[in-house]
């Protein structure tokens, strides 16, 4: 019924099957991928919700048996010659090997199997949703309540964070921006629950963080930003309890009174526009040094989140760079330090990193902490390309070294 | 696995420990591959943060987004210091067509993936609360490579854990339990269950599945 061959390339065996054989059966264990070389196999397998038979004939050139061998799992279907055939048989080394060889059939395939994933994934949840609708903004915030009353302060900061982000007209909003001051303002966890937070060791006068005794500090940014210090007088208030949620809520998307008087009157009818005219009208202000609206702008740029295509993908990124930039402006330096430095976290290609960093090193030389801003100066110094950007680092450096 | 330097520039991204990669229910548009370091992946359960993997260099993490927009399922933390490459879905084709070897890793995940999916939809698909909570155990022990089937086995799983593989409520979980443990089918601990025959449960659960479609 079968006989072995040497045939193949790099000892890839070559099996013969008459017709009606089977290659294998449902449920068998087995290693092996095969490539349908001549004759016709059918692959017949049991479908989960019905129950009913589905047949499906593999074509000549194809692989089949690729899923259960790379996941190590029993064969899902068997598989049966109809007429003389000729197939090779491949361990997942071997297949490894000749895929490598060719991304485009790792590339079909991947298709074919996140499309499958995303099927099964979609019918599970149907399956288990029923009746139960959640609700991705509330829950996102439990994740938040959660850490902040386990006191994991840093855990609990970067959900709020992540919340305000997304949704910065959420039902739990103002609760959250609450807690990110608290946070912020170096209040401790509820003392009630919070046992293992804020030991003897943690100064109250940090200005954020606290809480994690691994690193009590800012959850963004790279490493060497924890011991950022900001002015006391730059250092939000803590919100206390006679502070009008709404109040803050408006406080974090404008900041007005910290700029001259700004104008809100076209905000009112580009809020609901695309990314594109939002930028326009974000630029526009931000050119008439209304740095507030520019602000209110691009964090609604962001807030939108569209990131379909390359266009919108660079708004978005540049909605970041371009809130940061207002709010150095605004002199809100904490605030702008973080969002620069998610800039270098999750646009680490995009070609506001280089600006950002050279942003960040202007932060900190606004504070008077002239090594850090000469070591940012610096890395933009040894970014290529070469450009306008690089010469005005150097003269930073020149300047701050010359004092 | 040889990726290029500017690979490396382009997408690298790197984590102090205990810091966060990204969190439960947070919109996901990228997934990881990790370069360096170990990267935590929990969940709340029940308002209780449950370790579920620790990832190491060459595994890749968040890939769920490559498929659509989901929220994220589970937390990442980066357990010591954690080097990245963090990959938008929207470059998926190019990234891939570039580094068939990261395709390649992810053509292997895919595979378990879809498996275990399936695999756990079946349960699901199951009509009767005894059978589901069957299959729950047979699952878990199908996953652990190391058992012996034709003995008894234990599985470190909570009637929590079942109720959820089964979908569940964790009353209707531990009420098929308690009536596994009475009839002597398995023998409950707080934090594992004893299964005296798997296989039996393995067969009764195939042959009511066959004949769930006639």
């Amino acid at each position: 019924m079968m006989s072995n061959g040497a045939g193949g390339p790099s000892g890839i065996i070559t099996r013969t099957y008459k017709a009606g054989s089977i290659i294998y059966f449902e449920n068998d264990k087995s290693e092996y991928i095969y490539i349908l070389k001549s004759g016709k196999v059918v692959l017949t397998s049991l479908k989960l919700d019905t129950g009913e038979e589905v047949k499906e004939e593999v074509r000549q050139g194809e692989f089949f048996g690729v899923k259960s061998a790379l996941g190590k799992y029993p064969r899902e279907e068997t598989a049966q010659t109809m007429g003389n055939t000729m197939v090779l048989v491949l361990t997942p080394a071997d297949f490894e090997r000749l895929v490598l060889k060719n991304a485009n059939v790792v590339r079909k395939m991947l298709r074919v199997f996140s499309n499958q994933l995303r099927r099964i994934v979609k019918m599970e949840r149907s399956v288990l949703g029923e009746g139960e609708i959640v609700n991705p903004d509330a829950e996102l915030f439990k994740i938040g309540e959660y850490y902040y009353k386990a006191g994991i302060l840093k855990h609990a900061q970067y959900a709020y964070k992540r919340y305000m982000e997304y949704y910065p007209d959420g039902e739990h909003a103002a609760l959250a921006m609450k807690r990110i001051r608290g946070i912020d303002a170096g209040e401790p966890a509820p003392a009630d629950l919070g046992a293992h937070d804020a030991g003897p060791g943690a100064s109250p006068a940090r200005p954020s963080g606290g809480g994690d005794d691994q690193s009590p500090n800012e959850s963004s940014g790279p490493a060497d930003m924890i011991d950022f210090d900001v002015s006391p007088e730059e250092r939000e208030a803590p919100a206390t309890a006679s502070t009008s949620l709404e109040n803050e809520m408006d406080d974090f998307l404008s900041d007005t009174g910290s700029t001259g008087p700004d104008d809100f009157s076209h905000t009112g009818t580009m809020d609901d526009g695309s990314p594109r005219e939002l930028n326009d009208a974000a630029d526009a202000s931000f050119s008439k040094r209304n740095y507030t609206t520019a602000l209110k702008l691009y964090q609604k740029i962001i807030s939108l989140d569209r990131r379909t295509s390359p266009d919108e993908r660079k708004l978005f990124e540049k909605a970041h760079f371009d809130a940061g930039r207002c709010l150095i402006e605004l002199g809100r330096h904490k605030d702008a330090l973080e969002i620069l430095s998610r800039v270098l976290r999750n646009f680490s290609n995009s070609p506001y990193v280089k600006s950002a960093i050279f942003h960040i090193g202007t932060i900190f030389e606004s504070v008077n902490q002239k090594d850090k801003a000469i070591s940012y100066y610096n890395k933009v110094l040894n970014m290529s390309p070469k450009d306008k950007l690089n010469s005005e680092a150097l003269n930073k450096i020149k300047q701050l070294q010359g004092r | 696995m040889d990726l290029d330097e500017k690979f490396f520039e382009k997408f690298g991204v790197e984590y102090a420990p205990n810091e966060i990669i990204f969190c439960e229910w947070e919109p996901g548009n990228e997934f990881y591959f990790i370069q360096s370091g170990k990267v935590r992946i929990v969940k709340l359960i029940q308002n209780r943060e449950k370790n579920l993997d620790v990832l190491t260099e060459g595994d890749v993490f968040g890939e769920m987004a490559i498929l659509e927009e989901q929220p994220r399922s589970a937390t990442a933390i980066a357990l010591d210091h954690v080097k990245l490459l963090k990959l938008h879905r929207d470059n998926f084709d190019t990234l891939m067509a570039g580094n068939p070897q990261l395709a390649y890793k992810l053509l292997v995940i895919f595979s378990k993936r879809i498996y275990d999916a399936k695999r756990r939809l079946m349960i699901l698909l199951l009509e009767e609360p005894q059978l589901k909570v069957m299959d729950v155990l047979v699952m878990l022990a199908e996953q652990d490579p190391h058992l012996d089937l034709q003995s008894e086995i234990s599985l470190n799983v909570t009637a929590k854990d079942v109720s959820r593989w089964a979908g569940l409520t964790e009353d209707d979980a531990q009420k098929e339990l308690t009536h596994l443990s009475r009839t002597d089918k398995i023998e409950l601990f707080g934090d594992r269950i004893a299964v005296k025959k798997i296989r039996e449960f393995q067969r009764l659960v195939a042959s009511r599945r066959k004949n769930m479609f006639q």
